[in-house]
């Protein structure tokens, strides 16, 4: 191994090295390197002293060019050191330490050979005395550098070789044999210097780890300290957060006009709200402690509310929207939707239950008239039109004898109006049971197409009525469809019998399929008047018509559309329009495919 | 399909009205003996009169109803196996189960057209099987 790269080699804190502990290599080689440059000025000027004295010293005993020449060099040497160590001062990047140690490395191997060349020089030309003299002042270079290069061993070793190598020669071929025996020690001492040297390096190693891992535990301190602090303050911040909505809860359950309690485990009030109070007609502190479904409910309903209560319990699940009738103090039965909420603490232990009630005594009152109004109604409104339409049908048809021709006219016009009562009746009755969700819809899966062609021929005759042909354009999908087969032909005949309406004579109403991917579309495509851009937004609600004097004129009840969407949506469907370019109005519906 | 045509009907409807039409309708168009019945409590013994091929019963009427008046026939040996039609202004999914329940042969539901309720009714006794006539 090259020593330059062996001084920057030893820098590496060995790979065995406890790698947690040990700082990052790169910052403890920038440690060094700055430390060492940090020495330098001291090195230099201790160097330039030397210098001027072994030239004062020497300057009689040789000849006059060696001495300065010899000066001359060691100082030039001196003032590239110099350079280097003004080089690092203005670089700022620690990342390049490892090429300021190989300069650095260079700097000393530099530094040894000034004295070296000393050594060399001068055992054939002096004197005693200025032997003596030079004797002394390689010692002290040598010693000397131990401290200079102390943070790195290599380097000092390639600052002493040079120093140690030819001394060691000149001693040993000296005449005289003290000096020989010297020569055995010089290399004994230069090997102890880069000993001492080596310990020494060891022991700053071992600073600058101390010092990284200082640092390192400062920084770390410093974040944690931050993070508590910022812990802290965010804990202050949700404390009065928690704290405002703690309020606003306790107004929220104050104020609820749904009952609220807090109940323990075993069923007891811990807390009762207003809205309790007033519904069931206890005050908080007769409810306080006690065990409120003995209060509230039956005896025959008691079992089945701890049943559930257990289940609650036992799956720490809220359980929702259970009707029960409870009796109220003044022994009033109302009808109540509880939902129970269990508030589980972190060990998984339930600590309370919210019970929430709400009184829907109305509402099912409300419902149940609404039923008996719409079912009476269906029932009080068909039965005197089955006479009307019955008999009117009956003289119209000629069984009881042939009426004259304006007779005929005038029943007639009473028999188609009182279609028209009955068809109002019905969707009347039909939307409204689709609102009420009360509407039953069979789904099987089927083909679209077969249904379509169902429609058409069962609309046929309608058509006829106004002159206007069904036909088929393109072709017709047997795509299979999830539906209601009722519903989808009551969805089919309004939107035919809406473009027969429309259509001029003679029209013909084209019916088409189309593969929209997920989902299949069925388009009846008219050539009447087209929607008016002010109606397009409540084309699909209850009584629209465009044109009033239409629905004189054509019939329909303007609930046709709104039946037709709210069956479609029923099927998981859609339905939509668009205007043809070339003059009348596509409706369309569109439904999922099923593979 | 019953072996005979159907040419004798039992109709029980307290509305007077309809029960002129229906008449009308049966036997003007649909060429059958009818015997309308007005008042529920006498209609089982008015059926062992007149033993028709099948009975209409209305389904709302005062005092008995037309399920309870089925349930009635039922129970006797002379009314039990007659195919019960029934006329009805509501059809929800309730009252078709009922229906079923009672085993009833079809249902005509109001308005209907009474130049097409022979017809109805024919197609109804087409699809009873042949033993009950």
């Amino acid at each position: 191994m090259n020593p330059i790269a062996a001084a920057t080699e030893a820098v590496r804190p060995s790979a065995r090295a406890d790698s947690a502990v040990t700082p990052e290599p790169r910052l403890l080689v920038a440690d060094r390197a700055a430390q060492l440059y940090s020495q330098l000025p001291v090195g230099l000027a201790a160097s330039v002293a030397i210098i001027v004295v072994a030239v004062y010293a020497l300057r009689y005993s040789s000849h006059g060019w060696v001495v300065y020449g010899w000066a001359g060099m060691a100082l030039a040497i001196t003032a590239a050191r110099a350079g280097l160590w003004w080089g690092f001062q203005r670089s700022a990047n620690t990342g390049q330490a490892r090429r300021w140690m190989r300069r650095l490395a260079i700097g000393a191997l530099a530094n040894g050979t000034i004295w070296g060349v000393l050594a060399s020089m001068f055992f054939g030309l002096t004197g005693e005395h200025e032997q003596l003299f030079i004797l002394l002042v390689l010692a002290g270079v040598m010693v000397g550098g131990i401290s200079m290069y102390a943070a790195s061993w290599p380097m000092y070793a390639l600052y002493g070789a040079p120093i140690a190598l030819p001394f060691t020669y000149g001693l040993a071929t000296h005449e005289e044999h003290l000096l020989q025996a010297v020569a055995v020690l010089v290399p004994m001492f230069y090997a102890v210097s880069v000993g001492v040297a080596y310990r020494l390096n060891q022991l700053f190693l071992s600073g600058f780890r101390s010092q990284h891992a200082y640092r390192k535990l400062n920084a770390e301190y410093t974040a944690l300290n931050q993070r508590l602090a910022q812990q802290l303050e965010e804990l202050s911040v949700a404390r009065s957060q928690v704290e405002a909505s703690g309020r606003k809860l306790a107004l929220f359950v104050e104020r609820s006009p749904i009952a609220v309690f807090e109940l323990d485990p075993q069923g007891r009030a811990l807390h009762v709200n207003p809205a309790a109070e007033n519904i069931f007609g206890y005050g908080e502190n007769e409810l306080s402690g006690r065990v409120i479904a003995e209060y509230l409910f039956p005896p025959e309903r008691r079992l089945e509310v701890a049943v559930r209560w257990k289940a609650m319990l036992h799956t720490r699940q809220p359980a929702m929207l259970l009707r029960q009738r409870t009796r109220r103090r003044d022994g009033n039965e109302i009808v109540c939707e509880w939902s129970l909420t269990p508030l589980v603490n972190s060990e998984g232990r339930v600590i309370s239950v919210i019970a929430q009630g709400r009184d829907i005594t109305q509402q099912l009152e409300a419902e149940r008239l609404k039923q008996e109004f719409t079912s009476t109604l269906s029932h009080e409104l068909r039965t005197p039109l089955t006479s009307v339409i019955g008999a009117l049908q009956l003289v119209n048809s000629g069984v009881v004898g042939a009426p004259d021709a304006e007779t005929l006219e005038l029943t007639a016009i009473a028999e188609r109006n009182g279609q028209r009562l009955l068809e109002l009746i019905n969707d009347l009755l039909d939307l409204e049971k689709i609102e009420s969700g009360k509407l039953p819809v069979e789904l099987q899966v089927m083909p679209l197409d077969e249904l379509v062609r169902e429609a058409l021929v069962l609309n046929r005759t309608y058509g006829d009525r106004f002159k206007v042909c069904f036909e088929v354009t393109g072709e017709l999908l047997p795509a299979r469809v999830r539906v209601d087969r009722r519903r989808v032909l009551q969805v089919m005949t309004n939107l035919l019998s809406n473009a027969a309406k429309f259509s001029p004579e003679g029209a013909v109403v084209e019916v088409s399929m189309l593969d929209q991917g997920a989902q299949v579309r069925v388009g009846v495509h008219d050539r009447g008047p087209g929607i008016p851009a002010s109606f397009h937004a409540r084309i699909f609600s209850r009584f629209a018509q465009a044109d009033m004097s239409l629905t004189r004129q054509k019939g329909g009840t303007g609930l046709g559309l709104a039946i037709c969407k709210r069956l479609l949506e029923l099927m998981g469907g859609r339905i939509g329009f668009s205007e043809r370019a070339d003059g009348g109005t596509t409706f369309w519906f569109e439904l999922p495919k099923q593979a | 399909m019953p072996a005979l045509p159907l040419s004798r009907i039992c109709y029980v409807e307290d509305d007077e009205d309809i029960q002129r039409i229906v008449r009308l309708s049966l036997e003007r168009i649909g060429k059958m003996s009818v015997d309308v019945i007005a008042d529920p409590a006498e209609a089982i013994e008015r059926m062992i009169a007149f033993k028709p091929d099948l009975v209409i019963l209305d389904w709302m009427m005062p005092r008995v109803d037309g399920p309870t008046l089925c349930r009635k026939m039922r129970e006797r040996p002379e009314t039990r196996d007659l195919p019960v039609v029934f006329i009805t202004a509501k059809a929800s999914p309730r009252e078709l189960d009922e229906l079923r329940a009672l085993g009833a042969a079809g249902t005509i539901s109001k308005p209907f057209s009474p130049k097409d309720l022979p017809d109805q009714l024919r197609t109804i006794w087409n699809a009873l099987p042949a033993q009950r006539a």
